[in-house]
This record gives C-alpha cells, structure tokens and sequence, in this order.
C-alpha cells in the first residue's frame, strides 16, 4: 500500500469518529449548523480523496451521504432520527469500504447500491421540492465529468489548488436547480470552504503519529540517560568547570524524561467517547430510554492498557443496557424515571485506575444468578444454598453464564462477564461487581498503573528506600524517640497507636520484610507512621525515615518477586537508586496474619460496623459550647455565611437560601451569641428532613465519625436520641423536631419543590 | 525435577555428541570466576557483562536473588551463583551477566568475568553420576581444558522463575 493510501486511510479514520461523536450530539442538538458543517467536511473529504486515488465505490457512498448532508447545511431538511440513523448506516458503510482498503488495498465488490437508495430517499422531501429528484442521480453518474463551466470559470485560483473541491461544487450545482438558486450561492460557499479545512489543517498537523514500540524505546532510553546523567554528576562534582554544564544535563534530562513519560498516557476519554454511538444504537435496537453520563473523562492511562478495556467496557456497557435497564413503561411501573442512567466514571486511586459503569436498572436477581448456575452446572445445588449473596454475584464471571432469558444479539451469548474477567485480568486489573435488587449495578474494574506514572513517597527501612503510593496514604504522623514509649501502645505483641482516640494498628515495615533480625526500639530512633486506608483497612505503616515525594515509573517485577506479595512493582528514583514499590493492600493482609487476634475482632467490628455505618455515621458539630451530632446521610452541605443573612419571620430565624426559605434551627444559641455584629460568620448545617430542608446553625463543624448502636429514649425535648461518638455521650440533633415555618403550605409546596431537583 | 534435568543435559550431551561424530565444532564460552571455580557462560546467552553492579537487595526474596538491577530502562532480578552453590557471600563488588533465557532476561552475578575461550566439542563431556542432584540440575556437562575442567552453566536452569519452581517442587 503506498504512503498516500495509508494516510487517506489514517485521516479518513480520525474524520468517521469526528462525525460520529458530532451525529450523536446532531440528535440532541438538530439545529446546530456547526456540527452539520464538521459531518458535511468528514464525508466531503473522504469523497475528494477517494476520487483522487481512485476508489470509485466509496466515492459513489460518500456522494450520495454528501448530497444528504448538503441540503441540511442548507437547512433544506431537518436532522430528525430517521436521517441520524441513515447517515451512522453512511458512517459504518463507510468504514466497512475503508477496512477493506485497508486489508487487501482494494475496495471490494460490495454493493451499496440499498444503502445510497436510502440516503436517496432520505433526501426526498427537499427533492420533491426542487422538483428534480432524477438530478442528484445524474450528478453522481456525472462524477467524473469536468464541471459545468459557469462554476469554472466562477472558481478562483485556490479551489484549482484543492482539487477536492471540485466534485463538491458540481454535486452542489446539479443538486442545485438553477431557477431556485443563484449560481454564486454555491461557490461563495465552496471558497470559504477551503479557509475552514486549512484552520481544521493546521490543527492537525501539530500532532503526530508515533509508533508505540518507539515510545518503549525512547522511554528505556531516557531512563539510561538519567543514570549516565547521575553518574557524570558525580564524577563532576568536584570540578566547578563542569558544575554550570552538568546542572543543565541535570535538567534537560528531568525534562525529557517527563516528556516522554506523558507521551505514552492518553485520556479514557479515548474510549469513553465511543460509547455515546454504542449506546444510542443499543437503547434503539432494544427499546430502552437511556441519559449517558460521564465523569473522570481526562484520567490518563497508559496507552497499551488503554487498549486493552476497550472491549470490555464496551461489554459492560452493552451488559448494563441489555440486562440492566429495564424498558421505560417497567421503570414506570416501578416508580421509577422511564428514563435510565447509565454512568462511566473514571478516577485514579491509588495505584490503580478505577472505571465504573453504574445502571439505574433492575440490578441482578441474585435468586436468578443462583437458579441458572445450577442449571448449568456450574455449582452444585448443596453449594449454592451456602452462598453469601457476593459470592453468588461473583458466579455471573464464569464462563458460560448468562442470565437473559432471550439470547438476544447485543448480549446474552453466556459470553460477555466471563471476557470482560479475563481481558481485565489479562493486564493484572480486577473486575469487581456490585449490585442491588431494583436500584442498579455497578461494574468496577480496577486497573493497574503498570508503567503509568505515580505519585508515591520515598518511605526508608532496612536502610533502602521504599515507594509508597500516596493514593492509599491519608496522612503522617512523626513519633520521636522519646515519645515513642508512650505513644505507641500494644495488646500483647499487637502495637497500637490512638490517632485521635481510635486505635489504629501498626505495621511496622523493617520487621515485616526481616523478621529474623533484631531491629531498633521504637525509642532509640524516629518513628514515621504512614496511616494508610487500602481496601477500607485503616493500619499504621512504621518506616524508620521519610524522603521527598517523586513521580515514579513503575517497572514490572518478575514473578520469582512478585510472589513475596508486598511489592506491586519496582521504579528507579532521581538519584538512580532502585525503590521497591510496597503494596499497602498486601501489607495489610500479610500483617493481618501476625496479628491475628486483633485482625479478627476487627474484622468482626467492620463486620456490624460496616452495616451500621451507612446511616449512623455523623458529623459532629459544636453549638453553644456543646456537641452535637447530626446524621450524616441528611447533610446536604455546610454554608458558612455572615450573621447579616439571617433573617426573621416573627421570631423565628430564617435563611433565604437560593431562593428558598430555610428555618434555622438555633437551640445552641449560636445566633444570639453573635447578635448585633452583623459581620460574624456563622455555620449553617443544611439538612434534609422528610420532604423539607432544614437549617442548623452551629459554631463549629467538629469532624466526621461514625456512631455505635446507641439510642436511647430522648433525654431532652430537641433530641431524638443519643450516640456514643469518640467517646462522649453526643445528642443526635433531632430534625424532625424543627417546627414548620408560618406560611406552612405554601412553604412546604416550595420545599418539596427543592427536594425534587435536589434528588 | 532431577530425572527432567539429567534428561535434559543427556539431550544436550547427545546434541553435541552428534555434532562431534560429523565434525568438531568450535564453542565460545566466556568464563566466570567465584572463588577459585572458574565457569563457562555459552556466549549466544550473554546479552551484556555489566561491570561492578550494585543490585538493590529484596527484603524476604528467596535466597538464590541477588538483588535488583536496574538495565537499560528495566528492571532485572539477578541470581547470586554464589548463593545458588550455597557458598559463602562475598562482600564487595561483584560482576553481573545480563543473561536471556527462554522465559526473559535475568541477571548473573559473579566474583568476576574472565576472557572468552574457543571450546572444541569433542572436548565435551555430560555430567558425571557422581554430582550431586541440584548441581547436576544447573551444570550443564564440561570441557576439558589443557590443565581444567571448564564447568558449563545452563543459563535456562538459572532462570530465577526456574530455580523458584525447582524449589517449590
């Protein structure tokens, strides 16, 4: 294939997904002449090219989508469905012919004969119009002939220059009956044409395709380069001749090495721009309303891995569509909105690149799941009775699983979780799933960082340097020697440390990696105490010194190492210094096994805590000198705003909150201790209580902390209960026991009204 | 795991002698010193002799690892041969073989690398009975030499993933 094919090729491409991302947005936005203009430049350069080369199928295709598209530039047509759905059929044609070009460098025999019949009859109501259906067929019969000579003769010198112009102004012209229109209308058009593809150009030509095994090596390369660079500082240290030179190797090197560290990183949105086309076509194909929502759209991820989720997200998301989204007249009837939400969410967290697709829809019945893995034998029936419901959730992973009680032809071939698992875990990801009956799924794959770059600290021990990413790290505390005695507290040989009243198991890392060695006592050297959360385990990692935080590389282990279970992998630091990367997830696991007692009771505590936490969790308040606790999953948002805000109804406090009215509730006094300084700032805690908002002034918002099981009967008149909160004894502000503002109909309509948008 | 390895160098000692019986071929094998042993590294293995490494130690690594070092970009395990012949460590610097096996690239560490040598195969002789199991299992037959014996390393049975899986089994 020569060089000029290839490129066609490569441009073509790039302009069928431009189209596509604009068809998608046509549908929501009919009238946008722009994105009609950016459809109308993809196709019209396929179809100046490919006359140029030669490739006179795909020509003829892409005349007849162009003769379509003219007359909705020309606002002839409106974009309505059945035109979006003709031109994606023009977009696939299209891109069949190009993947035939591309495999045998010919453009098959294929006839597309139905396709342009359609794109012709999609045209209609505008050609009845014009009264000349018969003309555009001429037109595109005609192609090869020169131009009429009334448009050569108006064609300037730069449309000569752009020979992909004038196939356009003879379509247009012949499409254009000339009682209707004035010949120069067109040509005005096609000269400012050529201005708009050479802006579009030049936007182009600033990037460049680059083979990726020539980005791995570069990248190598690079990291040689810092090594000599490392090694000449050294040698050059004591010659101040060199010192001027070798600072600038030092930095030019830095800067090269970032460079093309972030060359290799694309957004996901690379692949989540795919999906909105996936899914219209699917919620079509299958009956379903569906909003697509996306989040998270410019983490980065490494090339390679970029490649490898691509089908299986595309499988989860045809999975959630197709299992998960109930059809709207089943949403209606389960109060729900017809419409159902799909959403991607991409985040980093930690050393892994976490990708979410969550569905509003039916969720999985977990009886089904049961049912149909006994069915097929995938579980014996003995086994399944003494499934958790995770673990039956789990099963949908194996191969040849499906629950859809249709095999239809978007999902449902007993194919699709099982090759979404092993993709995912092919590039060392997980894929996790969560779900509840009637409220919705979330697919979550967890993929690793390998060879991305993190952000990690440079933790000492055993006299080496360790990476920790910070993603797991929520903060440091330092412990010096002669505090350590009392600060560090132990359970038999369990050590423990009260970070703000809680015990926090430690870990400490030279005895984890050298048990067989005596190592210092925590009070005869420094004690860093790194608090990490992996996988909700709170624990306390102990390293003997902190060094600066780096951006790092992460080099893949071999096995042999790999198997030791607390490196994720291994980087080379800016000093050239080789750093195993800890993985504090396995940290926690392989410590858990030392301090198995302690493990244990914390597992259990997690246990009733982890069921307990969703709605006692609180956030503690000061008012008045006193502590107050208020339901977390009630808090909308904390407002802190001058005293001059407040305003009152009799003597009743209010807020006039974004146009609403607000009752205040001030028991703690918080309001009349300020009073008269109309400056002083005040906390106001805004809260949902049934179908209402409500606001709690407060002096101080304490802290988030999850409170025990431990209502009582009211004890005074503004609280439904008591909690035991770090320890004290903290009343549970009682919401429901703010009376309703005076005009209480009226206010309660508006309230509800908030409380509709809100949610 | 000892039956597969006599087999194995018995393949290899066929090989050659098969080769022998047509004509003498001409090996180059690069030697390595520890201690006062020398060894020899077949060449078409050797990717690099990297001078006086300093491999990073991993904490809890099984103990025939010698360490991290970091080679053009990547990152290599290394074996001790010295650890792996169960002798004693040795302090100070220590040279490194860039080796490639079937299953990747690895690391060798040794005293010292010494010159290369052009071996006849006719000179070839497998492993004697009388070795011991594992050292059979990582020699690879040897030459006999004016005044020595040049011992032969297998570098596909020093393959950390291979010495890993020979002493699991």
């Amino acid at each position: 294939m020569d060089e000029l094919t290839r490129e066609f090729l490569i441009e073509s491409q790039e302009g069928l997904d431009r189209m596509e991302r604009c068809l998608t947005d046509l549908e929501e936005r009919p009238q946008d002449a722009g994105l009609i203009g950016d459809i109308f430049r993809s196709v019209h350069t396929i179809k100046g090219t490919t006359g140029f080369l030669g490739f006179k199928r795909l020509e003829k295709l892409a005349h007849a989508g162009e003769n379509l598209l003219g007359l909705l530039r020309e606002n002839k047509l409106t974009a309505n469905r059945e035109i979006i759905t003709g031109l994606l059929k023009l977009l696939d044609g299209l891109r069949s012919i190009l993947k035939t070009i591309e495999a045998e460098d010919a453009e098959g025999e294929g006839d597309d004969s139905v396709l342009i019949g359609c794109l012709e009859e999609l045209q209609q109501p505008a050609q009845t119009e014009v009264k000349q259906p018969a003309h555009a067929h001429a037109g595109a019969s005609t192609q090869g002939a020169p131009p009429p000579p009334a448009a050569a003769k108006s064609m300037p010198a730069p449309a000569s220059a752009q020979p992909p112009d004038e196939p356009v102004l003879t379509a247009q012209a012949s499409a254009q009956p000339v009682e209707t229109k004035p010949a120069t209308a067109p040509v005005a058009e096609a000269e400012s044409d050529p201005a708009k593809q050479r802006a579009q150009g030049s936007a182009a030509e600033s990037t460049l395709r680059v083979d990726v095994t020539l980005l791995n090596r570069m990248m190598n390369l690079v990291g040689e380069l810092v090594l000599t660079r490392n090694q000449v500082l050294q040698a050059t240290s004591a010659d101040p001749n060199m010192t001027m030179l070798s600072r600038r190797l030092d930095m030019v090197t830095a800067d090269l090495r970032e460079s093309v560290m972030k060359a290799r990183m694309q957004p996901v949105s690379n692949i989540f721009s795919k999906m909105p086309r996936i899914v219209r076509d699917l919620s079509q194909a299958l009956g379903r309303r569906v909003r697509l929502q996306v989040e998270g759209q410019d983490t980065e991820l490494d090339k390679s891995l970029l490649e490898a989720i691509k089908d299986p997200l595309t499988h989860a998301v045809r999975n959630s569509l197709d299992h998960g989204i109930e059809p709207p007249e089943v949403r209606q009837a389960a109060g729900k909105n017809p419409e159902g939400i799909l959403k991607l969410r991409a985040a980093q967290e930690g050393s892994h690149v976490i990708i979410e697709v969550y569905d509003d829809g039916a969720g999985i019945n977990v009886e089904k799941v049961r049912q149909k893995a006994i069915e097929r034998g995938l579980i014996t029936p003995d086994r399944a009775a003494h499934l958790a419901e995770r673990e039956l959730l789990q099963l949908i992973f194996l191969p040849g699983f499906s629950t859809a009680a249709a095999v239809t032809n978007v999902s449902g071939r007993g194919v699709g979780m099982d090759v979404v698992r092993t993709n995912v875990e092919k590039i060392g990801g997980k894929v996790e799933i969560d779900s509840r009956a009637g409220k919705g799924t979330t697919l979550r794959l967890r993929i690793p960082l390998t060879l991305a770059i993190i952000p990690a600290l440079i933790v000492r021990s055993v006299d080496q340097s360790f990476a920790l990413p910070q993603g797991a790290l929520s903060e440091l505390v330092h412990i010096p020697p002669e505090q350590a005695a009392a600060a560090i507290e132990w359970i038999e040989n369990a050590p423990l440390y009260r970070l703000r009243g809680k015990l926090l198991p430690l870990v400490f890392l030279d005895r984890l990696l050298m048990p067989d060695v005596e190592h210092k006592m925590t009070t005869e050297r420094d004690n860093f105490i790194a608090v990490l959360d992996p996988d909700g385990r709170r624990f306390g990692l102990v390293v003997d010194g902190l060094a600066d935080p780096e951006e790092i590389v992460v080099k893949p282990l071999s096995a042999v190492l790999k198997d030791i279970g607390l490196f994720s992998g291994a980087t080379v630091l800016g000093n050239a210094d080789l750093a195993l990367i800890l993985d504090p997830g396995s940290i926690a696991m392989k410590a858990g096994v030392a301090m198995r007692e302690e493990e244990v009771a914390r597992a259990a505590e997690e246990e009733t805590d982890a069921e307990a936490a969703k709605s006692l969790e609180y956030l503690l308040v000061e008012a008045g000198g006193r502590q107050a606790a208020v339901p977390l999953s009630e808090v909308l948002r904390i407002e802190q705003l001058p005293l001059s805000r407040i305003e009152y109804i009799g003597y009743r406090p209010v807020l006039n909150f974004e146009g609403q009215l607000l009752p205040v509730e001030d028991s703690g006094g918080v309001l009349a201790a300020v009073e008269g300084n109309p400056q002083a700032q005040i906390i106001v805690v805004v809260c949902r209580e049934g179908n209402r908002h409500v606001g709690i002034a407060v002096s101080h918002v304490l802290d988030v902390a999850a409170g025990g099981d431990l209502f009582e009967a009211g004890t005074a008149l503004h609280t439904s209960g008591v909690t035991l909160l770090k320890n004290r004894v903290t009343g549970v502000v009682d919401l429901g026991g703010v009376a309703p503002l005076p005009a209480s109909e009226q206010a309660q309509a508006a309230w509800s009204q908030t409380t509709e948008t809100v949610s | 795991m000892s039956t597969t390895a006599s087999a194995l160098s018995a393949t290899v000692a066929l090989r050659r002698n098969d080769k022998a019986s047509t004509a003498a071929t001409l090996v180059e094998m690069c030697t390595v010193h520890l201690g006062s042993q020398v060894f020899g590294v077949p060449i078409t293995h050797i990717l690099e002799i990297v001078g006086s490494a300093r491999p990073q130690p991993v904490p809890l690594a099984p103990v025939f690892v010698g360490g991290l070092v970091h080679y053009r970009g990547d990152v290599l395990t290394t074996v001790s041969l010295r650890q792996l012949l169960d002798m004693p460590t040795k302090e100070g610097r220590q040279d490194l073989l860039v080796l490639e096996s079937a299953g990747g690239i690895f690391g060798l560490l040794v005293d010292s690398v010494g010159e290369v040598l052009t071996v006849s195969s006719t000179d070839y002789e497998s492993n004697p009975s009388i070795l011991d199991e594992r050292r059979r299992a990582l020699f690879a037959g040897a030459y006999k030499l004016k005044d020595s014996l040049l011992v032969m390393l297998d570098p596909e049975q020093l393959d950390p993933m291979r010495l890993s899986a020979a002493r699991a089994a």
